[in-house]
């Protein structure tokens, strides 16, 4: 190693050793903090990564990443925003094996506001050859999934190890789906699990239910799996998703009409309208990860509109997808009145931003 | 319009449908209009009769299960095109015609067979991603106003005997993806006719024809494909390497082109057993200096990224410097072992390996340029040893 790779690594190390020392400081405005536990028992050493989106073949970076101290606890400074934590941590068993222990918290996201969010502890688990929990082969469960007495195939089960998701989001530790017949059956460590089975008339493994769409948590959760059982389950009923319900929830997600706005055009650099366009509102400066408003697309005339909860400074932009990196081919584009993207919104108001100018990326 | 269209069909027999979600297996025959989109669930198979015509009008048909479709004509107004989902290889569109669409056919994973479709007045004709494997053979994509064939997101379908015409931006995109073959295609008077571009998209492009357009093919940000034994001939410029890009190019015959190739900032591509023939410049380099790379390229980048990426600096996927690093850089690309026709070859005799021919335009012909308010060397080209006779067989 030559004299000038050791500066740049001094450097490196440096920046590194500031950065984590910024992340844990206490006295950062907002931030989350928690404890990792394997077999219920503190976590020391363990790695916790802080992500900005959800995937679980995440191609980024981790936003931010801090170990565990002795008592298996964190604390990471963060702006505000929506977070996806997960912990790790590689180590050597006593019998010279190396095992990868991992899991995603089950609350996954969370919001930071301003303070210090607490996130409630939760397990690793250790992570087999495919990824997956170590199953035992002689252990496991299975059932036949229904609908209105009819058996469903090519329905995805769903096992969580940790209910304060929900049983929805990636947080599942396993899924399977039945077969022609509506069966299943699934190899697991010994433990209690939580079961939700759904079946999407598009056969995707996940995304949001839309009507049509058929869903239900099992009856009978939590099982307890004994080491050594097959358990069998009880008939595993799946219910529609209902066009009512669906319907209101998308009215009060990020769409939701409120008596705060934004409006205005969406332009290309010839000032013609662009249309497929959605505008995204942003708390942080830096405008990454998940906005907390966006607007439908825009129509052929360009026109937007973004309904926003509450008052405050928003980082406006444009883009004619959402997550994601970017890709060429896509409309790209900021609100420039200011060069950090800003705008002030008095709640209660609505706001004409002119046009947002966009460019094709190539 | 749209109203206009609708009391037309009307007046024809044709009964609009409304909100169709396809539960089981359907056939399709005759004219079809629909004004909101057609779901068709997995397991179920929705065959559309040969002559039909299919209309939409600001939907889109969205298959999860299997779609047969044989002389088809899928068409309409602001309208979404169609949307395979994870179809397998019992999906087949054949001989069908798919215009006016956002994007005519996007393909989301899966491995559905397409032959002998036409893609035209499209945005984008055809979009293959989230990994799509199959194959693409004897298609046409024409007069698409952005992308004819639009590849990217680790897909690996092969392209097979398409033709590419007057698509107004590129004909094809290559965009992180590695077709597994692709040859025997022709791309005749687009703007580009072929794109290669970004850090990982390493395809082997071989046996293409490349006719009349603005360029042939460009190699762009940091892509390192191969390309081989390709025709290339009339364009504006043939092959145009750019930002850092590495291609290895052999076995090509570059002719008649007003530059055949375009060597451009901080590239150093292998250019060796190549024919150039008859092009007004037969090799170009351009804003192209090692000193420049190592002082100003990699801030160069940070810059560019900062600024047109997507709102603050989250961009492209991620290319370290490293990734991008050239290999060696020496003032100098290495155009070595090409034919460069019995009048370039004399002359090379004539002038010696360090002379200055006139169809190469390099460092010897123009010492620096200016970026930023400095002056950079332009670097040279090294075309000693070329070869003495051609390399590559005449085509048809």
């Amino acid at each position: 190693m030559n004299s000038k790779m050791i500066k740049y690594l001094y450097i490196t190390l440096t920046l590194l050793s500031l950065g984590l020392l910024c992340a844990c400081s206490p006295n950062g405005e907002g931030g989350l903090s928690g404890q990792m536990l394997f077999q219920d028992q503190p976590l020391a050493s363990a790695q916790v990564e802080i992500y900005l989106k959800a995937d679980k073949d995440r191609s980024v970076q981790p936003f931010a990443v801090v170990v565990t101290d002795v008592a298996g606890r964190y604390q990471v400074s963060l702006p505000q925003g929506s977070y996806f934590v997960i912990g790790k941590k590689r180590e050597t068993t006593d019998d010279g094996r190396t095992r990868m222990l991992m899991a995603e918290s089950p609350a996954n996201p969370h919001q930071v506001a301003k303070g210090v969010s607490s996130i409630p502890s939760f397990n690793l688990h250790e992570m087999g050859r495919e990824g997956l929990p170590m199953a035992d082969a002689a252990t496991g469960l299975s059932g036949q999934i229904t609908y209105q007495g009819e058996p469903v195939s090519r329905a995805f089960v769903y096992i969580y190890t940790e209910t304060d998701s929900g049983l929805v989001g990636p947080s599942y530790g396993e899924a399977v789906q039945s077969d022609k017949s509506g069966y299943f059956s699934i190899d697991l460590p010994a433990g209690r699990y939580s079961l939700v089975a759904r079946k999407r008339v598009d056969g995707s493994r996940s995304g949001a239910l839309s009507p049509g769409d058929l869903n239900a948590p099992y009856s009978g959760n939590p099982v307890k799996v004994r080491r050594g059982e097959r358990l069998s389950l009880a008939e595993f009923s799946l219910a529609g998703v209902d066009a009512e319900i669906y319907a209101q929830r998308q009215a009060d997600g990020v769409f939701a009409k409120t008596d705060t706005r934004l409006f205005g055009l969406v332009l290309d650099a010839e000032d013609q309208p662009v249309s497929d366009v959605y505008v995204f509102a942003y708390l942080d400066s830096r405008m990454v990860g998940k906005p907390v408003h966006m607007s439908v697309p825009t129509g052929e005339d360009g026109k937007f509109a973004l309904y926003l909860s509450d008052g405050g400074t928003y980082y406006i932009g444009a883009r004619s997808a959402f997550g994601g990196p970017l890709e060429p081919g896509e409309w790209v584009g900021t609100f420039d009145d200011q060069p950090d993207h800003r705008v002030a919104v008095t709640r209660g108001t609505e706001t004409d931003l002119g046009s947002i100018i966009v460019k094709e990326f190539w | 319009m749209r109203r206009c269209l609708f009391i037309l069909l009307l007046l024809f027999g044709v009964q609009p449908a409304s909100a169709l979600v396809v539960d089981q297996d359907t056939l399709w025959t005759g004219e079809r209009f629909f004004t909101e989109d057609v779901r068709v669930l997995s397991e179920v198979t929705l065959t559309v009769a040969p002559g039909s015509v299919i209309h939409f009008s600001g939907s889109r048909l969205e298959v999860s299960g299997r779609l047969l479709a044989r002389d088809v004509e899928f068409s309409g107004e602001n309208w979404g095109g169609l949307l395979l989902k994870g179809n397998d290889a019992t999906t087949l569109l054949s001989d069908c015609v798919i215009n006016g669409a956002s994007t005519g056919l996007l393909v989301q994973g899966g491995a559905p067979r397409l032959e002998r479709l036409t893609f035209s007045g499209n945005k984008v004709g055809l979009e293959l991603r989230g990994k799509a494997a199959g194959k693409v053979s004897n298609c046409r994509f024409i007069d698409n106003s952005k992308v004819g064939l639009f590849l990217k997101d680790d897909s690996t379908t092969s392209v097979v005997g398409c033709w590419f015409e007057n698509n107004h931006r590129y004909g094809a995109y290559l965009y992180h993806a590695q077709p597994k073959e692709f040859y025997d295609n022709v791309f005749v008077k687009n703007a580009t006719g072929l794109i290669i571009a970004y850090h990982g998209t390493d395809p082997v492009v071989s046996n293409n024809r490349f006719e009349a357009n603005e360029i042939a093919i460009q190699v762009d940000r940091a892509a390192r494909p191969v390309i081989r034994d390709n025709l290339l001939r009339g364009n504006q410029t043939g092959l145009y390497v750019y930002r850092r890009s590495d291609p290895l190019v052999t076995g090509n015959r570059i002719e008649e082109n007003r530059v055949g190739l375009l060597v451009a900032y901080s590239s150093y591509p292998q250019i060796e057993g190549n024919d150039f023939l008859a092009n007004e410049l037969a090799l170009k380099l351009e804003f192209q200096s090692s000193l420049w790379e190592t002082e100003r390229g990699a801030e160069a980048r940070i810059g560019e990224t900062s600024a047109r990426s997507a709102f603050a600096g989250q961009g492209m996927r991620s290319v370290t410097e490293d990734d991008r690093r050239a290999k060696g850089m020496a003032g100098a690309v290495k155009v070595v072992g090409n034919w460069w026709g019995d009048v370039g070859t004399a002359e090379l005799v004539k002038i010696g390996p360090t002379g200055n021919p006139s169809f190469i335009h390099d460092g010897k012909d123009q010492a620096t340029f200016v970026d930023v308010g400095e002056t950079f060397p332009l670097d040279k080209v090294i075309f000693a040893p070329w070869s003495e006779s051609a390399v590559t067989e005449v085509k048809p």
